[in-house]
């Protein structure tokens, strides 16, 4: 019961809180610019004001259009549920294995990228294949920093992992730092910051598939990138910094660990939302310059996993 | 269950012979080529899934040659393989009922004969248990799956059809010189003679090296693949469906026979599990690089089956590697995870391949980049075909997700498991599965939504209509099995674990408890089936909010999505060729080594035509050659096409009803089997 109680504060707290992020984000960028910017509560008022709004569907789009917006925001409602956030052991242990969760992070790329073709637009599509050729280029980074921890820690589950790192058990442990660094790096990319992604610049590409949403849909799939970028997010510090979540379930550790794990998140995503104005736009075609670094990172944890330093 | 099987390849001979004693009437050949072949298919499934659950049957049902008796061998791994061939024959069958149709004026007879002769010959290659039969068979099953490759009677279906020859028999060809290794070692051609001899450890390797490569020629791995691209898509739909679902899967038996049953006593050895590990991950990376850069919605699928025979080799090769170091659950899960993997492929390609056969019904053509739209005009389509996609890109809680959730656990595993040198290859091979992955869903991403969505880009794309009936039916069954196949995961996989069981010979693995299934030796557990009620639950209930707000604020339709400012023009929408251009950018290397090994295969067929073509000339039955001094002049290439053309209507007058040059050709066969059995003796 308390492993549900669990799920459901982790659920609530990452949704409610992703538009505060976003609108903190915004917050840091502007004063990196030196000028006022809007209120960091702005992402729930345009939230509530797209609610509000009649909506217009493309007249080519059809029920994956449709569909999208609830697909996205549902999965990661799912997957944010089976993070070891706030205790070391997974809330609900079927929805917390490395691989369950890197394949569910599937398919709202699937349904995005093809929401993207289905209005029929050149833009929104063009942005959809960028999309999902950027998951081709951090997937194995992703999965090849998360073999090198499961290895460390002799489990896939993420729990286990957490525990593993929590209690300074997993070998080796430069492996398991190097590992860290990559995981963060290709997290960031996964993010959609710059220089690979500018989540709310509305000139760019990779936002072209929003172009056809409008309304409470276009609310809707708003939310759910947010939350992705927290989710993303909360599964570094899940893996990698794990200490202060609760060891064992009792109500104070709990709050304790709740408490730790918003400070964590924080720090961040404001340290993302830093380097993301400290760094310029790239063209897309170079982007494999920079993911082939992060893929490097990863295959050195790797080496040093194999030579156990 | 042996009775049943019996049935079922009588049936099957009473379709093609009655198929083609009424070729002179196309309706009347198709209908009683569908039913017979629908009730063969439906005998061949019930003994199937009988031998599943029972222990191994040996029988020996004599036969016409004093030298070879015909010894079938019925245990559960032949039972899951019968099961799913039948499966996809019973639906390319009841798909065939319709699609058929549009065979009338090129030979349904003909082409019923064959097809009912092609399920048989495969459900014989798996029960033989005599390395003569299986071999007489095996040839069989080439030769009839190649008539049904080149029924389109065109230059492509030629050029395609002669290329499968040719590497179909570079195959069969290492599979015989394997099987008569051992038969020269042991002294007999009866299986039950060579997994009872313990082989030398050189002699075991080399004949297991042989078998692989022989049957991976089949089973389409790099570099053997280039084949599957040009074959599979000449055939009729439905049979594009039994030959990527079914055929290369016993290319896949073969290995699992060779090495788990026939050398059981020579042992395991690491290097063999390795050697399918690495094949098995080139296999898989470039089999969908290369399915990105197709436009032909039938290439990109064939393709896409070399990518899935490297994953079924990722969790066989697994199971290898943990046979040969004892290490029973990395064996059990490995090999569990690549039978899994096997059912499924069969499941959603079939279901793919009928879907594209649906496509090229409605509009008659399979080029991507002129179609679109068609999920309005054609709806049932549509969702199959997406669910198929979605089901091969391992997404959950499909059953493409199961087996490489499992496929993942065994790499993890046997990594955890093993030294330095297993840490690099499984590391290899778990990075090459995440490419794979990613580049899936790039690839269904195109598949599906260049042709299903936006706009239609040509008139026949316009006059797309939904398909008959029995098409539909046939790809909603197979959709259903998708479905239950990973929802039901935990109640599929204790019998994948006791068949994996089974060919170890070793106790089952635990690897699933209540809807979990579970990992042990990387402590991790998963459950298709929740993941699916949480989906439903929190996307349904996200979904119907949504829809509240739109009925209290409005709903419009604009009829043109945005373009930048300019009015939207057909031309702009995105195309197959927008998304390859894109991974070429990222992966242009790749793309170079299939350049190489193209030239390679289309060098080896030009040597066997050439063969081909001197022994035509020899006999004078082929009086438009050029002489061998002007033949020497002519570029390579179009003396391949001239060779391609001749060696093409030699086989096309079978089609025609000649049915001498075929029984020379078996005869020629036995002879050549007689000779190797009195050099072996």
């Amino acid at each position: 019961m308390i492993e549900l109680t669990v799920a459901v504060i982790q659920v609530l707290l990452l949704v409610l809180l992703a538009p505060l992020a976003s609108g903190v984000t915004r917050k840091v960028r502007a004063k990196m610019h030196t000028r006022q910017g809007t209120s960091i509560f702005q992402d729930y008022y345009d939230l509530a004001k797209l609610w509000r709004r009649c909506e217009v569907q493309p007249g080519g789009a059809g029920l994956v259009s449709r569909a999208m917006p609830p697909i996205f925001l549902g999965t990661m409602v799912i997957i944010a549920a089976g993070l070891p956030l706030i205790a070391r052991a997974c809330p609900v242990p079927l929805l917390g294995d490395v691989i369950t969760v890197l394949y569910l992070m599937a398919l709202p790329r699937f349904m995005f990228s093809l929401a993207a073709l289905d209005s029929a637009g050149s833009y929104t599509a063009v942005g959809g294949v960028r999309e999902l050729l950027l998951g081709v280029l951090v997937e194995p980074a992703l999965i090849l920093t998360l073999m090198v921890l499961a290895l460390a820690c002799g489990s896939t589950n993420l729990g286990v992992m957490a525990d593993s790192v929590a209690s300074l058990a997993a070998y080796p442990p430069v492996a398991v730092v190097v590992a860290g660094v990559a995981f963060a790096c290709a997290c960031y990319v996964e993010m959609g910051k710059l220089p690979f992604d500018v989540a709310e610049a509305e000139q760019e590409l990779q936002e072209g598939p929003l172009a056809e949403f409008s309304g409470p849909s276009l609310a809707m799939l708003k939310l759910g990138m947010s939350v992705k970028q927290l989710v993303v997010a909360s599964l570094f510090v899940a893996v990698f910094l794990p200490f202060g979540a609760a060891s064992v379930a009792t109500p104070l550790g709990l709050a304790a660990g709740l408490v730790l794990f918003v400070a964590k998140l924080a720090f961040v995503m404001l340290a993302a939302a830093v380097i993301e104005n400290a760094v310029m736009r790239v063209r897309y075609q170079y982007l494999g310059r920079y993911t082939w670094f992060v893929f490097g990172l990863a295959a050195l944890s790797f080496v040093f996993l194999v030579i156990g330093i | 269950m042996l009775e049943l099987m019996l049935l079922s390849l009588g049936l099957s001979a009473a379709g093609a012979v009655l198929s083609l004693l009424l070729m002179r009437a196309p309706a009347a050949a198709k209908a009683a080529a569908c039913t017979l072949g629908m009730g063969a298919a439906a005998a061949s499934l019930a003994s199937g899934v009988a031998a599943i659950g029972s222990p191994a049957l040996l029988a020996n049902l004599g036969g016409p040659v004093p030298f070879a008796d015909l010894t079938v061998l019925f245990n559960p791994l032949a039972g899951l393989l019968v099961a799913v061939i039948s499966v996809l024959a019973l639906v390319a069958w009841l798909f065939g009922l319709s699609y058929f149709n549009e065979y009338y004026d090129k030979g349904v007879g003909a082409l019923g004969c064959f097809m009912n002769l092609f399920v048989a010959s495969m459900m014989m290659v798996i029960l033989c248990d005599n390395a003569f039969w299986f071999l007489v068979f095996f040839e069989l099953m080439s030769l009839t799956s190649y008539m049904l490759v080149i029924v389109e009677g065109d230059e492509k279906s030629f050029k395609g059809g002669f290329l499968y020859l040719v590497m179909a028999h570079i195959g069969f060809l290492m599979i015989a010189v394997s099987f008569f290794l051992m038969a020269s070692a042991c002294g007999s051609l009866e299986f039950a003679a060579f997994r009872a001899t313990a082989f030398d450890p050189a002699l075991a390797t080399a004949a297991f090296a042989l078998a692989f490569f022989g049957f991976g020629a089949k089973a389409g791995i790099v570099p053997f693949h280039s084949w599957l691209p040009q074959a599979h898509p000449a055939a009729p739909s439905n049979v594009s469906a039994l030959m990527s679902g079914g055929m290369i899967k016993i290319g896949v038996f073969g290995i699992m026979k060779v090495c788990f049953d026939l050398l059981a006593l020579s042992g395991g050895q690491l290097g063999w599990g390795v050697l399918v590990v690495v094949v098995g991950a080139v296999s898989s990376v470039l089999g969908v690089v290369y399915a990105l850069g197709e436009h032909d919605l039938k290439s990109l699928l064939a393709y896409h089956s070399v990518e899935n025979i490297g994953i079924i080799l990722l969790g066989v090769g697994t199971g290898i590697v943990g046979w040969a170091c004892g290490n029973l659950w990395l064996a059990g899960i490995g090999l569990m995870a690549g039978l899994y993997h096997l059912v499924n492929h069969a499941m959603f390609k079939g279901l793919l391949f009928l879907g594209a056969g649906s496509v090229l019904h409605a509009t008659g053509t399979r080029n991507m980049e002129t179609l679109g739209g068609l999920a309005r005009l054609m709806p049932v389509t549509a969702v199959c075909f997406l669910a198929g996609s979605l089901a091969i890109s391992a997404i959950p809680p499909l059953n493409g997700f199961v087996s490489e959730w499992f496929t993942y656990q065994a790499l993890i595993g046997a990594a955890m498991a093993g030294g330095i040198g297993m840490r690099m290859v499984f590391a290899f091979a778990v990075v090459a599965l995440a490419i794979t992955g990613a580049l899936a869903v790039t690839c269904f991403v195109k598949a599906f939504g260049v042709t299903f969505l936006g706009k239609p880009r040509s008139d026949a794309a316009k006059a797309a209509h939904e398909v008959p009936a029995s098409m539909r039916l046939g790809m909603a069954a197979l959709t259903a099995t998708c479905a239950a196949l990973g929802l039901g995961a935990a109640w599929f996989t204790p019998i994948m674990s006791g068949i994996a069981a089974s060919v170890l010979a070793a106790p089952a693995m635990p690897a699933a408890a209540g809807t979990a299934l579970v990992s042990l030796e990387t402590v991790s557990v998963t459950s298709p089936l929740l993941i699916a009620v949480l989906l439903a639950v929190v996307v349904g209930a996200c979904a119907l909010a949504r829809n509240a707000a739109n009925r209290a604020h409005g709903l419009k339709v604009d009829p043109e999505p945005w373009a930048c400012g300019y009015a939207p023009d057909v031309h702009m929408e995105t195309l197959a060729s927008t998304v390859a251009a894109g991974v070429r950018g990222f992966m242009g290397p790749l793309y170079g080594i299939r350049e190489g090994v193209n030239s390679a295969g289309a060098a080896v067929a030009g040597v066997f035509g050439r063969a081909f073509e001197a022994g035509a000339c020899g006999q004078g039955t082929a009086p438009a050659a050029p002489s061998r001094e002007q033949r020497a002049r002519v570029p390579l290439s179009e003396s391949v096409m001239s060779v391609l053309r001749s060696v093409g209507a030699w086989f096309s007058r079978l089609e025609g009803g000649d049915f001498r040059t075929y029984i020379v050709y078996i005869v020629g066969a036995l002879v050549f089997f007689l000779a190797l059995i009195i050099l072996v003796r």
